[in-house]
């Protein structure tokens, strides 16, 4: 228990954000998110998600959710960790993240366990924007150092 | 993909009609057959603009423009006779929205694509009829939207009110709509006016993954947020006084309540997870694509088989969301007017698919083929006498619902035989977007857009109202030029203008 | 309640019996009570002297003999003989004998001209174009009055008459292009009458779906799964 109070703390320490959410395209939407490692432009890139979905100032972190995703290639990992978070949001137990720490990113094996912490989405407490429908592939970009200043990721999602 | 200046790139296109242009084989490589794209003098200007656009030095963006996108389909194997852009077209994840293409069930190596569909499977529209008028409604016009809105769960994270478990679900997913009907949800007559009668009978719900079935649950009977909306119209105009005779619409003034909705998160997943297998079963067949997008699979492999499965399950999903929403319209209107809704003559006109494929008998140059149609954002279209159309409509052709965005109008159209030579019998769909959302909520206020319905005279209940500028009518194609079009080509036939008064969206 | 509907039941079979006699020509039809047993045995016993005529005349004497505590027995008897297929219900069984009668009679009729012109008067009077056989012409009739002229129709024709709009079907594209016009036309007619086949079809399929909802339907919602409106 002891571990997820530290965790809260740091958390509580930085609540700046680091994403936008832009770029043009007819259809949908475009995840742009940095960080000053990788692990942490994944985790502002969850975090941008659920804030296009609903304002994160009304959400309050009384609950914790343990997510687990795995790919192929740094892409597929990113692919699968925002889709499990948007399903956490959109079944069974519907939570809503206003912050997300990654817990154990494995660039070898293209692991990552990750805690979300937010509360059940409440229509009425929560305001409604806009659906996620799906993660995609496209335009997915994922940027490190060397070749970029700053870790940096795109991601489009399906609107 | 070729990089090409745009005066080079416009020699590869060329007018073949007033209404129609041809992509040529070269524009992109590997093009096994042509493209071909349907548009009127303003819809050409925007195609253009955006390939030029994709033309400047130092373009990068996420899609190409839908120019690019029709043909990239045209190079996929299998593809039979033309790759088809519909005036609502723009770009999308793979294939563009509002392209169609079929498929050769016969070629072994032809394929079945998920990004072909679109992520919400057989989102569709529904239209009902009422016995109302205008003079009815419009005393109690703020009221009925309100009835609307409290009987229709709305807007991201909403959940359905119509209990369901997971066994109910399970049935649903096989049986469609003669679920709906079995529970009593819906009228018999309603099936008939539905394409597939409301079930697609290949459905196989054991090939849909636990997550897709998790997300569906708790939405079914839920209406979805973006382009989805319920709309409480008036119809506005009638040009074909017979057909629309036919439907149940005798004059102007008439109240129509039109459905927009899809298949929810369920479809949603079922696609996701569909193109996550079909990217192994891509790599395992050596199947050449242009766009790492067109994630496709070979139609008899098991990849393919068993996304038509799910897929046909998405879309049972989607015509039982629709009925449950049916279901809940009549009982706002029967609550409102003390009426029922048997007495308000509340008979579904027609419910529509525009993100599906199919498989259908086709005449190619000739000859009868088997084909798997492809239709993502297109409607299809099928003329007088074809025997899949319900019998009430084999004289005037297949109804088909063009859905408006918020505020503007919504039109019915007829199938033509035209269009069974010209487009495999499809048609298009709605508005299609013009403006990305980022630059719709960057030049637009949602209080402007608001408040310009208000002036408008139409009621509007909306569980976003801060994103209503991503739906407003100046983010999209004008829908009437859209139409029109079609018209003029001769793919469908313009019956019925309908105009809103209210609308509850997400 | 039971009472009432085998009462009703029987006042309607007299007034059956009584059209039919009528059409066979048994001059007494007004006046025949199928309940008194002499009105039952006299009628019986005319049906097979004008009719049917199973026996030899100097064997219909047990039957003759309306009288005789042994008629039941005779009846039966002589409803064995004319292979009567109902045993045990006298009212029945005499329906059968009057149908049978009514079967022996038009058989010998149907060829001759009397009765065509007769189909054909019916036939006039009904507004049914003439086919050249008349049998064809008979069954436009009988299809007809069926329909149309049945007691519940008549007592609220609108239940039962079809008002739809008319459509221009001879204006709207039939599908197909024939070189004679004629022949095009009647094509259109076959296809607008398919479609009405296929309408009778559909409609039926729908009330065997009512039908089985008012078995299985139970539709409802609980406002507490979902948050609606505002």
């Amino acid at each position: 228990m002891s571990f997820y109070i530290q965790l809260f703390k740091k958390i509580q320490t930085v609540m700046h954000t680091f994403y936008v959410l832009d770029l043009d395209h007819t259809a949908d939407v475009q995840l742009h998110a940095w960080g000053d490692t990788l692990e942490e432009a994944f985790e502002q890139c969850a975090v941008a998600m659920f804030g296009y979905m609903t304002d994160l100032e009304r959400v309050q972190m009384t609950q914790l959710h343990h997510i687990e995703a795995e790919g192929h290639d740094l892409e597929s990992l990113l692919f699968h960790f925002l889709d499990e978070l948007l399903f956490m949001f959109s079944a069974e137990p519907f939570i809503v993240a206003k912050k997300v720490k990654i817990t154990n990113f494995d660039r070898e094996n293209f692991k990552i366990s990750a805690t979300a912490l937010g509360e059940e989405f409440t229509i009425g407490k929560h305001t409604q924007n806009a659906e996620v429908k799906a993660i995609t592939y496209s335009a997915m970009q994922i940027l490190d150092r060397p070749e970029s200043e700053r870790p940096e990721l795109f991601v489009i999602v399906d609107i | 993909m070729v990089v090409r200046q745009y005066q080079e790139e416009i020699k590869y296109l060329e007018k073949i009609t007033e209404t129609c242009w041809r992509i040529k084989k070269g524009f992109q490589p590997n093009m096994k057959v042509e493209g071909v794209f349907y548009v009127n003098n303003s819809l050409e200007r925007l195609m253009f603009d955006e390939l030029k656009n994709s033309c400047r030095p130092g373009a990068v963006g996420g899609f190409l423009p839908g120019m690019k996108q029709i043909a990239n389909v045209a190079a996929l194997p299998g593809i039979v006779w033309r790759s088809v852009g519909l005036p609502d077209v723009h770009s999308g994840y793979g294939f563009a929205i509002g392209n169609m293409a079929a498929f050769d069930m016969n070629d072994p190596k032809s394929i079945v694509s998920p990004g072909g569909v679109g992520f919400d499977i057989n989102c569709g529209v529904r239209l009902l009829r009422t016995n109302l008028f205008e003079e009815d409604v419009l005393p109690v016009k703020e009221q009925l939207a309100q009835s609307m809105f409290d009987h229709i769960p709305v807007g991201v994270g909403s959940k359905g009110i119509i209990p369901m478990n997971a066994r109910d679900l399970e049935e649903a997913l096989e049986m469609g709509m003669d679920w709906s009907l079995r529970e009593g949800y819906i009228w018999a007559e309603d099936k008939e006016h539905c394409e597939e009668y409301g079930r697609m009978l290949n459905a196989d719900s054991s090939k849909v993954s636990t997550r897709a079935k998790k997300r569906g649950l708790p939405q079914l009977g839920t209406l979805g947020a973006g382009n989805h909306y319920a709309e409480i119209q008036v119809v506005d105009e009638i040009y074909d006084k017979w057909a629309a005779c036919k439907m149940g619409i005798e004059e102007k003034g008439q109240i129509c309540v039109m459905i927009h909705s899809g298949s929810r998160g369920f479809g949603h997943q079922v696609a996701t997870d569909a193109l996550v297998q079909m990217e192994k079963a891509m790599k395992r067949d050596n199947i050449e694509t242009n766009d790492r997008q067109l994630a496709c699979a070979h139609i008899k492999s098991q990849e393919g088989q068993d996304y038509l499965k799910a897929m046909a399950a998405a879309a049972n999903f989607a015509w039982v969301n629709r009925s449950s929403m049916t279901f809940l319209s009549r009982q706002a209107f029967a609550k409102q007017f003390q009426q029922s809704p048997d007495d308000l003559d509340m008979h579904v006109i027609y419910d529509v698919s525009h993100n599906i494929a199919k498989i259908e008998e086709h005449m190619v140059e000739g000859k009868q083929k088997t084909l798997l149609v492809h239709r993502k954002g297109s409607t299809r279209a099928f003329p007088p006498h074809h025997p899949l159309i319900p019998v009430d409509y084999q004289l005037t052709g297949q109804p088909v619902l063009i859905g408006g965005t918020m505020g503007t109008c919504s039109y019915v159209l007829t199938g033509t035989e035209q269009a069974m030579k010209e487009t495999f019998g499809s048609t298009c769909h709605g508005a299609g977007r013009a403006l990305s959302r980022a630059k719709s909520r960057r030049n637009l206020d949602y209080t402007d857009v608001l408040e310009k319905l208000e002036r408008q005279g139409i009621s509007i209940r909306v569980a976003s109202p801060k994103l209503v500028m991503e739906e407003a009518p100046e983010s999209y194609k004008n829908v009437t030029d859209v139409v029109n079009t079609c018209h003029a080509a001769g793919i469908s036939r313009k019956c019925i203008k309908l105009r809103p008064i209210a609308v509850i969206k997400g | 309640m039971y009472l009432n509907i085998a009462k009703l039941k029987c006042l309607k079979m007299s007034t059956m019996f009584k059209r039919r006699l009528q059409a066979l020509g048994y001059l007494e039809w007004k006046k025949v009570n199928i309940n008194d047993p002499q009105h039952f045995r006299k009628v019986v016993l005319w049906l097979e002297d004008q009719k049917i005529r199973q026996y030899d005349i100097q064997d219909r004497k047990d039957l003759r003999n309306i009288k005789s505590e042994y008629w039941p027995k005779a009846f039966a008897k002589y409803c064995m003989d004319v292979q009567c297929p109902i045993f045990d219900n006298d009212v029945d069984q005499l329906e059968w004998l009057i149908g049978c009668a009514i079967w022996l009679e038009t058989d010998n009729d149907i060829e001759n001209n009397q009765f065509q012109e007769g189909v054909y008067s019916v036939a006039k009077l009904l507004r049914i174009p003439q086919h050249p056989n008349h049998l064809v012409t008979l069954k436009a009739c009988s299809k007809l009055v069926q329909r149309r002229l049945n007691s519940e129709c008549l007592r609220n024709p609108n239940s039962k008459i079809v008002r739809g709009k008319p459509f221009p079907i001879m204006n709207c594209d039939p599908g197909f292009q024939l070189k004679k016009t004629a022949v095009e036309n009647a094509a259109k007619i076959l296809a607008l009458l398919y479609i009405q086949d296929i309408r009778n079809l559909q409609t039926k399929i729908n009330e065997v779906i009512v039908r089985v909802q008012n078995i299985t339907a139970n539709p409802k919602t609980d406002t507490k799964l979902g948050k609606v409106g505002k």
